[in-house]
Parts: C-alpha cells; sequence; structure tokens
C-alpha cells in the first residue's frame, strides 16, 4: 500500500460518503418513479481510467459496481473541466448503458489541469421514446424500436449546457419535462461529488488522494482473491434455460464455464445462445461486466463483509463473452428486458461455483421479477390509468445451513413492493389475494423458499393485465445437494371456478369484469436431502402452512394426519425411502425437475454447443431464424411447451434424437457449402 | 395543598437511571444517578426518588410532576420479549408479516437473514368482511365467523390481538366492529385496531403500529402498575408522565392505551433538552450527539425544534408514526478497535459495553475501546474518571493498545508519540472520520450546510470526542451543557405534552374547476382533527396550559410519484387556507426542484395534526460569573504531538468564563476536550460553547 492504513481507512469512508451524497442529493431531487420508489439509479466515483473506486453501500442500484466509465470517454476527445458526458448508448458505451431508458451523466474532475477522478450517475429514466410509452417491451427486434440513441456527447460543454442536444432530446421522449428534473438532478448530484473530491484534495493533497484510489483497489483485490481462494483449481460447466426467446418456444440457453487458478476466476461463456431477435440480449462490450460477474461480487461480499465496494473486488476476474452471442450482442440487438437474461446468466454462473465448491451458494432462487400492470379504460372519455399492481417476485433458494427466504428474492433488485392499499387507491379492481404458495418451496434438508400468489379482480370493462419478465413456467428453479427444484410459475384465470384454466405466460391478456387473474411466482431451489431434514422442522413447517401435510408426506417422507405427527408411520416411510435408493448412485448435484431432464436429454451440451458455434457463421439476424427452424423440426410439438408435460412434446426421445441428427447435419452440410463458396 | 413546585425528571438507561430534580421557579437543578436494576426497573425509580428525597431535603407532597422515559417497550421489541398475540388480517392477506416490502436487509449479502415476523403465521387468522378505498362495504362482517375467530383466538390463548383489514384506514368502522364482537369473547386481551391507532394508508407499516402497540401493551401495562405503586408507596401524589417519541410527553393513561408512542422517546428527550439549552445560548440550527458506552445518535434540529421523520426502524420494523429523527451513526466509548485481515484499522460495530467495559476497567476486558484511547491520550485522568468512584487500569489500556500498534507497524517516533499513543491517535481520527462522514451525509439530505450548525454533545463521551469530531465535520461550534450525563432525564421535565394525529385524504386542490376543489374536505379533516386532538388534551390533566397545533400535509403535483412535505407552525394555524397551501406547495417545489407549475392541481396524500399542550416552563439555574482557575494541568495528545492541557473543574465555571484550549474540563458525568486553537466561553445557563479562534 502507498498510503498509512489509518489513512487508507479514513479515505475509505470518506469517498464512500461523497458516491452516498451524491446518490442522498441525486434522489431528494429527482422525479421519476424509478428514482423516487424503486431506487432504480445510481452514483460513484470512478479512476480516472474509468473504474469504480466509491460506491454507495445502501442507496440506489446495487449491482453496478463493476461498470466502466472508459469507454464511454474514450469516445469523447478533448475532455475539460466543466464538461458532463451523456449516453445511454449500449453499444458505443460497451456496455455502461445497459438499456436505454438509463441515462448515464459523466463528470471529468480536474485537479492542475489534470482528471484526477470522474463523477458519474445514472437514472432509469421514465421514457426515451421507441415503440411503447416507458420505451421497455420484449417484442422489439433491434433498439432503433427502444427509442433515442444518445452516443457519448458533450451535455455540458465547460459548464455550458449543450442546448441543441437538449432540443433533440425533448423531441423525442414522451415526457420531456419529468426527464429533463431528472436531468438537472443528476447534474446537480454530479456538482456535489466534485465539490466534495475538491475539498477533500484540499484537505490531503492530490497524491494522497490518487494514492487512496489504488490502494483502495489494492485492499478489495485483496480481500476478494481471499474468497476466491474457496474455490479449488479446476474448471466447471454449468447452463439454464430461459422458457422461450419472445417470437417463439425455443427456449434461451445460457452456459458459463468457470476456471480457478489459485483464485484467479476466468468466466467462458461460450456456448451460449447467439444474440436473439427480442430484447433480451445483454450488452456487456465483451469485458467484464456487472451482468456477469453480479453473482460473484455477491458471493464475495456475502463470504467477507469487510470488503470496501470498489472495482478492486472483480480485479481477478476476467471473463470471455463471444461476439453475437445473448451476452455480447452485435450493435443493433435490442436490449430493453436484458434483467431476464442476466437473472439466468447469473444463476448459471451460481451453478457453475456450486459445481466447483458445493455449499457457498444458494440454490436457484425463483428468478423472475414481474412488474405486474392493470390498464383500466374510462369507457367514455377513453382515459386510460396505467398502474402497476405489485412487483412479483419468487422466494430464495435454500443454502447449506439456512432455508430459503419465502416470498422475497433479492438476487437482482431488492425492490420494494406496492402496498395493496395504494394499489387499490388507483384502481378499480381489488386484489383478492397476496399471500405465500405453500409447496412452491423446493424441497430439501433446506427448503427453498416459497413463490407467492397474487390475485386480482377486475372491475371495468376494457381492463387489460400485463405482465413482462414472466419466466420458469417451463423449467423449475433448481435445488442442490439433493434438494429439489422449486414450482413452476402459473397464471390463472378464475381460479377455483368452473371456467378456470392456464393463461401461460402474460404478455397482454383481457379480462372481463368479475375475472379474477392469479399470478403464481416459482418458489426457491431446495438444498440437501428432504429425507435429511429434521422431522420437527418439517411438522413446524406445516403447522405454519408453508408445506400442506400431502406434500410433506411426498417431499418428506413426513406422515402427519389430522394435524398431527405420526411417528411410527414417519420413521417407517423415511427408512423404506432411504432403502429403496440405490447406494452407489451419487447425490445428484443439481435437481432440475423432469422438464430440463427431459430437454438436456435430447438437447446435450455438445450438440448446442457446436450448434452454437456453427450459426455464428450466419449473420446476427439470420441466426435466431436458423435456430428456431432447426428446434421446430426436432420439436413439431414445441409451441405447446408448457401447459403440456415437456417429455410428452418432446415425444419419442429416439425418433426426436434423429431428427436432430438429420437437422445438425443439414446445417453443417449448408455451412461448409457457405465456407466452399 | 402544599406548594408543589418540584419536578422530577427520569430516563432508565442500561447502567444508570438518572434522575433530574428542578424546582420550577427557584431556579435550581440537582442531579442523581441510581444504578439501574433490569430486572424491576421500577425498583431504581423508587431508590433514585428515596435518594433525592433524603439529599435535598424534598418532601413527597412538594413534587407535582413526575415525568419518566423508559425503554422497556423497545427492549421488548428489539429482543422480542412481548406478548404472545394474534394479528387478524382480510382474506387474501394472512402473508402481510412474511412479505413485509419485500425487500431483504442486504443487496450483497445472501446470508443476512430476513427479520422475524412480529406474530408467527399460525397466529394470523383472516376474516372475509373487506371494505373498499372509498370505505364502502364489499363483504360485510359474518357474525358466524366471527363466533368462530372468537373461540380460535381463545384456543390460542393470546394476551393481545391487533386487528388490521384492509382500507381501515379510511374508516376503522369494520375493524371496530369486529373488536367489539371479539372484546366480551376475550376478557383480558386488548384489541388493537389500526384505523384507530394510525389511520395512514400502507397496509404493513399501520400494521405494525397496531401489532406493536399490542405487543407491548401488555408488558407495559405491568410496568405502569408497578410504577405507579412504588411512587405512591413513597408518597408522591403528583401525576407521572411518560416522554414519548415525538418529543412530547403523554399522561399515563395516554401512555397504556398507546404504548407505542412512547418506545423511542429516550433519545429524543436528549434533543428536546438540546434546542432548549441551544436555545438559551441562541443557536436554532443544532446537531445532537449523544454518545454513550455503545453508540454514538445524532439528530438535526433546523429552527430550533427536532426534526422529524416518519421513516424510522423499531427492531426489525418500520415505524411510520412521527418521530424525533434520531440516527445512530457508530461508535461508543466502548466500542472496539481493532485491525482487520487487509490491516485496516476498525472501529465498532463490536462493543465492549458496560461489562466487561474497556481494558482499563479492569473487568476482564482484553481488546482496546475508544475509552481506552482517551486515556492513553492522556484526555481522561484514569483517577478522576467518574469522579474516582472507578480508578482506570492505563498500563493495561496502553498494553492492548500497543498490540493493535504492533498489528499495524507502529514503532514510535523517538522523541514522539510511542506506540500506543500513535494506535489511541489512529482509533480516534477513525473514529472522527467515520462519524463526521454520516453527519455530512445526514445534513445533504437535508440540503443545508455543516458551518451553520452548532454540536451539541452530551451522554458519557460525547463532550471528550465532540471537539475533534467537529473538527472533522467542518462545524465551528461545540456546546456542552452543564449536566452531559443526566440530559435526557433533563430534556424529560422540560418537555410539553404532545401527541400526533393522521388522516389520509385525497382531494384535489389548487388550479380546478371552480366548486371542484377538495379543499372543504381537506379543512374539514384539520377541524375534525383538531376538535378530537383538543378534547384529548383536555383529558391530559391540569398541568396543561395553552394549546397550540401544527398541521403539515403531504402534497403532489397530479401525476408525480412523490410527494412533499408541508408544516404549517403553530403560529400560523389560522392562516391555513387554501390559497396560502398550494402557495407554500408551489414555493417548496421550486426551491425543491427548480420550477413551479401553478397551472397544475395538486394532490393531497395525508394531513397530520400535532397537538402541543404547553407545560409551564421550568426556570433553569444561571451560575454566578466566575473566572475560573485551572486546578492544575496535564500533558495531552493531540494529533501526534503533546500539549499541554490546564485542568478545570466543571463547578468552578461561571457564567461568561472564557477558557483558551489546549484545556480539559472535568465533572462527575464526563470530560469536556477544549482542543488547542479552540476556545469556551460559557454562557448565562453554564453552557460552554467551544469554537475555533478565528485564524490569526
Amino acid at each position: 500500500m502507498r498510503l498509512d492504513p489509518v489513512l487508507v481507512e479514513i479515505m475509505s469512508h470518506k469517498v464512500t460518503a461523497i458516491a452516498e451524497e451524491m446518490a442522498i442529493a441525486l434522489q431528494r431531487t429527482a422525479r421519476t418513479t424509478y428514482v423516487k420508489e424503486a431506487g432504480d439509479f445510481g452514483t460513484a466515483l470512478a479512476t480516472p481510467d474509468g473504474h469504480f473506486f466509491a460506491y454507495p453501500k445502501v442507496m440506489g442500484v446495487s449491482g453496478f459496481l463493476d461498470s466502466n466509465v472508459g469507454p464511454t470517454l474514450s469516445r469523447v476527445p478533448d475532455l475539460r473541466p466543466g464538461d458532463v458526458v451523456i449516453t445511454n448508448h449500449a453499444y458505443l458505451s460497451e456496455g455502461l448503458a445497459t438499456h436505454m431508458p438509463d441515462l448515464h451523466l459523466i463528470r471529468p474532475i480536474f485537479h492542475d489541469g489534470t482528471i484526477v477522478c470522474h463523477a458519474w450517475d445514472f437514472i432509469h429514466s421514465a421514457d426515451i421514446g421507441g415503440g411503447v410509452p416507458s420505451s421497455i417491451s420484449p417484442r422489439f427486434s433491434d433498439n432503433f424500436q427502444e427509442g433515442l440513441q444518445i452516443p457519448p456527447l458533450k451535455l455540458v460543454k465547460e459548464g455550458v449546457m449543450n442546448e441543441d442536444v437538449l432540443a433533440l432530446y425533448r423531441a423525442n421522449c414522451r415526457t420531456p419535462e419529468v426527464n429533463l428534473g431528472d436531468i438537472k438532478a443528476m447534474l446537480s448530484a454530479l456538482l456535489v461529488g466534485e465539490r466534495r473530491v475538491k475539498q477533500l484534495i484540499a484537505l490531503h493533497g492530490v497524491q494522497t488522494f490518487l494514492d487512496a484510489q489504488a490502494d483502495l483497489g489494492e485492499v478489495a483485490a485483496q480481500k476478494a482473491l481471499a474468497v476466491q481462494k474457496m474455490i479449488p483449481d479446476g474448471s466447471w460447466t454449468f447452463w439454464d434455460l430461459m422458457d422461450d426467446d419472445y417470437n417463439s418456444k425455443v427456449p434461451i440457453r445460457v452456459r458459463c464455464t468457470l476456471t480457478a487458478k489459485d483464485g484467479h476466476i476466468h468466466l467462458d461463456f461460450t456456448g451460449s445462445d447467439p444474440q436473439v431477435l427480442s430484447a433480451y440480449n445483454i450488452p456487456t462490450g465483451g469485458h467484464r461486466h456487472p451482468w456477469l460477474t453480479l453473482k460473484l461480487m455477491h458471493f464475495i461480499f456475502s463470504h467477507d463483509k469487510t470488503i470496501p465496494l470498489n472495482h478492486g473486488i472483480f480485479e481477478n476476474i476476467t471473463v470471455n463473452a463471444p461476439r453475437g452471442s445473448v451476452m455480447n450482442p452485435a450493435p443493433g440487438a435490442a436490449v430493453g428486458i436484458r434483467s431476464a437474461t442476466a437473472i439466468r446468466l447469473n444463476e448459471a454462473l451460481v451453478g457453475a461455483m456450486s459445481s466447483a465448491k458445493p455449499g457457498v451458494m444458494p440454490a436457484a432462487s425463483g428468478g423472475i421479477m414481474i412488474p405486474a400492470v392493470l390498464v383500466e379504460e374510462d369507457e367514455r372519455t377513453g382515459d386510460r390509468r396505467v398502474m402497476v399492481l405489485q412487483s412479483l417476485v419468487g422466494g430464495t433458494g435454500a443454502r447449506d445451513g439456512a432455508d430459503g427466504v419465502d416470498g422475497r428474492d433479492s438476487s437482482l433488485a431488492n425492490q420494494r413492493n406496492t402496498p395493496m392499499e395504494k394499489t387499490e387507491e388507483e384502481a378499480e379492481a381489488i386484489i383478492t389475494e397476496y399471500a405465500l404458495r405453500p409447496d412452491s418451496g423446493g424441497a430439501g434438508m433446506w427448503r427453498g423458499g416459497t413463490g407467492v400468489v397474487f390475485q386480482v379482480k377486475i372491475a371495468k370493462a376494457g381492463s387489460a393485465v400485463l405482465g413482462r419478465g414472466m419466466e420458469r413456467f417451463v423449467f423449475r428453479p433448481w435445488g442442490m445437494a439433493g434438494g429439489l427444484p422449486g414450482e413452476k410459475a402459473r397464471v390463472v384465470l378464475n381460479l377455483g371456478t368452473p371456467d378456470e384454466r392456464d393463461l401461460g405466460k402474460l404478455d397482454i391478456f383481457h379480462p372481463e369484469p368479475g375475472d379474477t387473474v392469479t399470478i403464481m411466482t416459482p418458489g426457491g431451489g431446495g438444498y440437501g436431502d428432504p429425507l435429511e431434514r429434521p422431522i420437527a422442522m418439517v411438522v413446524e413447517d406445516v403447522r405454519l402452512g408453508y408445506v400442506t401435510p400431502d406434500a410433506a408426506c411426498r417431499d418428506y417422507g413426513v406422515v402427519i394426519i389430522d394435524g398431527e405427527l405420526d411417528e411410527a408411520e414417519t420413521e417407517s416411510e423415511r427408512a423404506s425411502r432411504r432403502a429403496d435408493r440405490d447406494d452407489d448412485e451419487p447425490v445428484a448435484a443439481f435437481g432440475f425437475g423432469p422438464e430440463r431432464a427431459a430437454w438436456d436429454a435430447l438437447f446435450d451440451d455438445a450438440t448446442m454447443v457446436e450448434l452454437n458455434a456453427a450459426l455464428m457463421a450466419l449473420s446476427p439476424g439470420h441466426r435466431p431464424l436458423r435456430r428456431r427452424a432447426l428446434f421446430e423440426a426436432v420439436v413439431p410439438r414445441l409451441a405447446e411447451a408448457g401447459p403440456v408435460p415437456m417429455d410428452e412434446v418432446i415425444g419419442d426421445l429416439s425418433a426426436a434424437r434423429a431428427r436432430l441428427d438429420t437437422e445438425m447435419n443439414k446445417l453443417r452440410a449448408a455451412l461448409s457449402a457457405t465456407d466452399a463458396a | 395543598m402544599s406548594d408543589a413546585s418540584y419536578r422530577i425528571g427520569i430516563d432508565v438507561g442500561g447502567t444508570f437511571t438518572d434522575f433530574v430534580l428542578a424546582h420550577r421557579t427557584r431556579a435550581s437543578l440537582a442531579f442523581h444517578k441510581e444504578p439501574s436494576v433490569p430486572g424491576d426497573p421500577s425498583l431504581a425509580v423508587e431508590r433514585g426518588l428515596a435518594a433525592l428525597f433524603a439529599s435535598h431535603g424534598v418532601r413527597p407532597d412538594e413534587v407535582e410532576l413526575i415525568v419518566h422515559g423508559t425503554t422497556i417497550g423497545l427492549n421488548a421489541i428489539i429482543q422480542r420479549r412481548g406478548a404472545r398475540m394474534a394479528l387478524v388480517v382480510s382474506k387474501g392477506n394472512r402473508d402481510l408479516l412474511e412479505i413485509a416490502r419485500l425487500r431483504l436487509p442486504s443487496s450483497y449479502d445472501f446470508t443476512v437473514p430476513r427479520e422475524a415476523p412480529l406474530v408467527p403465521r399460525d397466529l394470523v387468522f383472516e376474516v372475509s368482511a373487506r371494505m373498499r378505498s372509498d370505505g364502502s362495504l364489499i363483504t360485510p362482517l359474518d357474525p358466524a365467523e366471527v363466533d368462530a375467530l372468537a373461540e380460535q383466538l381463545a384456543a390460542a390463548k393470546v394476551d393481545a390481538v391487533a386487528v388490521v383489514l384492509l382500507n381501515a384506514y379510511r374508516d376503522a368502522s369494520l375493524e371496530l366492529a369486529l373488536a367489539e364482537a371479539l372484546a366480551p369473547r376475550l376478557p383480558d386481551v386488548l384489541v388493537t385496531s389500526s384505523g384507530t391507532i394510525w389511520p395512514e394508508v400502507r397496509e404493513y407499516e399501520r400494521g405494525l403500529v397496531a401489532g406493536l402497540n399490542a405487543y407491548i401493551h401488555p408488558l407495559m401495562t405491568r410496568y405502569f402498575d408497578r410504577l405507579e405503586s412504588r411512587v405512591a408507596g413513597k408518597g408522591v401524589t403528583a401525576p407521572i408522565y411518560i416522554t414519548a417519541n415525538n418529543g412530547g410527553t403523554l399522561s399515563l393513561k395516554t401512555a397504556r392505551e398507546r404504548p407505542i408512542d412512547t418506545v423511542l422517546s429516550g433519545p429524543a428527550s436528549g434533543v428536546v433538552a438540546s434546542t432548549k439549552v441551544g436555545g438559551a445560548g441562541g443557536r436554532a440550527k443544532l446537531v445532537t450527539f449523544d454518545m454513550g458506552g455503545t453508540s454514538a445518535d445524532i439528530a438535526v434540529c433546523q429552527a430550533g425544534v427536532p426534526e422529524f421523520t416518519t421513516t424510522t426502524f423499531v427492531g426489525d420494523f418500520p415505524l411510520m408514526m412521527p418521530v424525533v429523527n434520531v440516527g445512530a451513526i457508530g461508535a461508543g466509548g466502548g466500542s472496539i478497535v481493532w485491525v482487520d485481515k487487509a490491516g485496516l484499522l476498525k472501529v465498532g460495530p463490536l462493543s465492549a459495553g458496560a461489562d466487561p467495559g474497556p481494558v482499563s476497567y479492569g473487568r476482564g476486558g482484553t481488546e482496546p475501546a475508544m475509552t481506552d484511547c482517551y486515556i492513553t491520550l492522556g484526555i481522561i485522568d484514569p483517577a478522576t474518571f467518574l469522579g474516582g468512584r472507578m480508578v482506570l487500569d492505563v498500563a493495561a489500556a496502553r498494553a492492548a493498545l500497543e498490540g493493535i500498534a504492533d498489528t499495524l507497524g507502529y514503532t514510535g517516533a523517538p522523541g514522539g508519540p510511542d506506540r500506543a499513543v500513535q494506535a489511541a491517535t489512529a482509533a480516534v481520527d477513525v473514529a472522527s472520520a467515520k462519524m463526521a462522514t454520516e453527519i455530512t451525509k445526514l445534513l445533504a439530505t437535508a440540503g443545508v450546510d455543516p458551518r451553520d450548525f452548532a454540536l451539541v454533545a452530551y451522554g458519557g463521551a460525547g463532550p471528550t470526542h465532540a471537539s475533534l469530531l467537529a473538527e472533522e465535520a467542518q462545524m465551528g461550534t461545540v456546546l456542552v451543557p452543564t449536566a452531559p450525563g443526566t440530559f435526557c432525564a433533563l430534556g424529560a421535565i422540560l418537555a410539553d405534552v404532545r401527541r400526533d394525529y393522521v388522516r389520509t385524504a385525497r382531494h384535489t386542490i389548487g388550479a380546478v374547476a371552480p366548486g371542484r376543489s377538495g379543499w372543504p374536505a381537506i379543512a374539514a379533516i384539520i377541524d375534525e382533527l383538531e376538535a378530537e386532538a383538543r378534547a384529548w388534551l383536555a383529558t391530559e390533566g391540569n398541568l396543561v396550559g395553552e394549546a397550540d397545533v401544527s398541521v403539515s400535509f403531504n402534497l403532489r403535483y397530479g401525476c408525480q410519484a412523490y410527494e412533499i412535505e408541508i408544516i404549517v407552525p403553530p403560529a400560523e394555524r389560522d392562516g391555513i387556507d387554501e390559497a396560502g397551501i398550494t402557495e407554500r406547495f408551489h414555493a417548496e417545489h421550486d426551491r425543491l426542484y427548480g420550477f413551479r407549475e401553478d397551472e397544475t392541481p395538486i394532490e393531497t396524500a395525508t394531513v397530520r395534526l400535532g397537538v402541543i399542550g404547553r407545560v409551564a416552563p421550568v426556570a433553569l439555574p444561571e451560575p454566578d460569573a466566575a473566572t475560573p482557575e485551572p486546578r492544575g494541568h496535564r500533558p495531552v495528545w493531540h494529533r501526534g504531538a503533546q500539549v499541554r492541557a490546564a485542568v478545570y473543574q466543571r463547578a468552578d465555571i461561571g457564567r461568561g468564563a472564557v477558557i483558551a484550549g489546549p484545556a480539559i474540563v472535568e465533572q462527575l458525568d464526563t470530560t469536556t476536550f477544549v482542543l488547542p486553537g479552540w476556545r469556551a466561553v460559557a454562557d448565562r445557563l453554564g453552557t460552554l460553547h467551544l469554537s475555533r479562534e478565528a485564524a490569526q
């Protein structure tokens, strides 16, 4: 270290406080609900080369710590004191902006003519134009539909606002006043940062300030490396599936190979799917990126709570995200709902980490984040009210030593929900249920957290219910170390009535007055052998209603009759199940459930890796089309996946396998013909 | 009736129960510290009263008022030792406490558990009775269901029940009907209705107000009974008031009904005392700094009155009621100094507390604490700590700090500080930096400049560390009251009676078509709240004099998601009208966001009303003018250099006295450090104003 350790500790508090004070200033004066309610904003101080060395502990989005403002600034020549750079461009910022409503501002801070750091902030703005209000829809197939793209440019030049940019911006979003208010708030937060940095330099000197940046990074790197060394040397591969790519029922496959050596971790995403023609692509610029390393950060921080929050945490992590894949799409791909893919991708990372060192991470969480939205229309005036009914998540996965959390999930955004009473103030519809979903948590020695059941009773004609980010309708949140997967998600119309029917994933649905729409979110995966769960804990789960008596018997071998434990029956039930097991068969590291088993039996990893590599020979736009054609040829009933069990959708495995071979051969031939030509 | 003019303030702490005895007119104050009795806090009250009466020759019938602050309710919530209780909710809302507000405590650390729910899931019962948000009924109460519920509750053998029905903030009648139907079936069980106790929208937070009130009710009732009988046993006939979260006090009768109003009162009393003492010294902009054994708390007062918050926590639970905004910022005198794996020096969060306490207490503590640092630096004299009641072991403190120094690689400077002093200096610097950043952030949240504020230091360690902190936080002035160790007890007898009321009121005012304004409804709500508040105040006892009300509104422009609070102080109560409120809102919006939209209608969200019953003020003593002579000098380490500090006795310092730093002021309950380059001036009440000398 360059500085006295006491000074490092003091500087650590001071620079963090600057980032937090910026966050306070931003949150206090920003206007959009995304900032006020959901906390979808961020502030930080970056090193001269663009990495964050000061980041708020509790305010704003926790996940963007590994961002890099360097590529953005490299595209803006001749930075001067008083300049502020703006961008929302996913590609030219190389993944600093990850979807278009996120506005990023950067203010270089100078001392004696040299840049000593940058103040950065971002907000999720209310609207940036494009095909739908709020600018996000899964159906967009390119990012020109997602709104106004702002390449890195100077919004403020030496203290003077660039009014031309503002005029252009104003003309291209639906809520210019709200957005301009937010930009003002962002600018003033940057000024707070600059003022505080200058005070700090006046007090401690510029060299101490620069040394502190370096030292803090080193401390974080050193601490992170110590945690990373928990992972033994070796290489592990894990993949996970999103239910579909929106345009078809073809799942999106994300694959991660983790290689560890002396604590250094390399993540290789080769074998993941090519970019898709919907808004699920994650723009990362192909380098280390917050969406690619989020779960590593959670892993490191959970195992050392004293680690300072800065880029040093990621110092000993490298990545390979192939160009043209869903986690590094070519410019032009739509990115609005990259978070849905990022959740699944990070679960693949958890799977790889857990393969390397079982027990260090929890089983899969519910893995969804659904803003359930209701639209009510006034029949006469046509005025529409659009309101978020509830932010729906599943439960968290169980881990070695603890059950998952029921009905909550911090794994991606850790948002707050909307009080039912606030919803009912806005809507005429009535919320008839918002409760835990019994039996949805994956069984295990440690039980996965349950999902929730959310039901709305429609009041007005012409209402619509929407929910984007609906996932885990087909493939379950997996269990670990013998734990069972969590229950899948469902959406049901008029549950418990004669006209009950499954709606599958909601995009937009138009119910009638009096109808109920029920959304059931997935539970987290279980951890460890359910038969090892102490009987008393199962009895307690039943008494409290997290588990029904039927499931207690089915999943745990615990027999409860009329609320009373039947000890003898339980003993014999558990004993006979243990006896039935094949002693030679190792405990499954992961419990995926029947859907994934059926899918993987047909589409094995080697074939999928070859397929995705082969598709890379095609243009980005043609990859998903070719891919879809192949899957639909191999599984003709694919469109029925979800309501119809996967093994039934696939049908006879060997026949499907034969079709796959045929299709792969066709593809190989076609591509080699192209190569030859 | 005799001339009852004495008031007694009592604040129960973990180690000591503090007493302040004041005569209303004679401007006399006396203090007493009685060891607390954790198993029966009222016993320490009884003993302390006896001691006070004996040593000051006061007769029980000369007491006109006892004001008491207690942490029993808070501790019961934190330690989960409250009632076995049930929660009754609307059908479909059974998991109100399980799901809570969805957010988990940490976004980074998956090992941080969620809070345990206040009521376990099997003691949460649903009823189908249901109301819309406009107060209209969807499903009425079903007598058969109520019967079944009563049986279930009786069978569950609960001591308390909270009823939290959806939309009851709008109209509590459904909850009340249910409570009334249950009452005769559940003798000796208090049923709390959420819409009655705090009718504000948001079912989880309102449910917690009702739930926490029910949870601590049986326990608090028992305590108040015991307290009342012990005080009466001493021959005292004066009424007992209980300090409240909002910095006011409540009659024992109200406190019994609404114990939730008292759970955060201890720190609030210190802030109240700060405003009174600061005001007497001509300072209205204050940051209070209460540094005790385990933690340091701060609060901001911008205009001579404490700032409130509606987003505080009680243990694991958010509390939506307005309370004095006191925040913990870290280290106390017992906070442990340690070095982490990366070689960085840390202070806290672990604390040695009072037992074993710092190493120098010689009670088995092995890790150095902040107090050990003050002793090593010479700021605290080990021989005179607590008036010499406890002799401290300097050698042990130094040895422990040498261990820290060795880990940090400190070797001592020839002719300068040795290793122990280096480590102690570093620890003090780290603690100051950490606390200063918290103060800076708190003031930033309020959008104000620290240089305009004075730091009011109290608690055992507050005056010791205050100037060091003030320097770090760029605050130019520190106030040290005459008795910093019993400051919260003093605050108790300086407080007025106060209670807050709320209504959720969604209306549109301002730029709306003629005749469409919701103002008449708002005005009616204010009148209704005021009538309710004044009627309550009339039952609060004879001590209450004039009553004031302050009104506040949460407002927003239509279509905005965020609200701004507009507070109308008591003096302007009569001037509240639609034009005035809309203008205040436009102006405040302009101040915060840089623009106003006079043509946009304004939506109201909540109306709050605070009623303040003035209690005849206590005259505070004014010490005679006196120029103190130092009782001696001793070396003190400051910023790595040794300085020769004059040592004064606080009792010697009269009004107008000026002391130049470096100096140490000793008194029974604390030690004040006046830094080199600072000076201290005693004001009319003897409060020391420490400030940096103007630059030469």
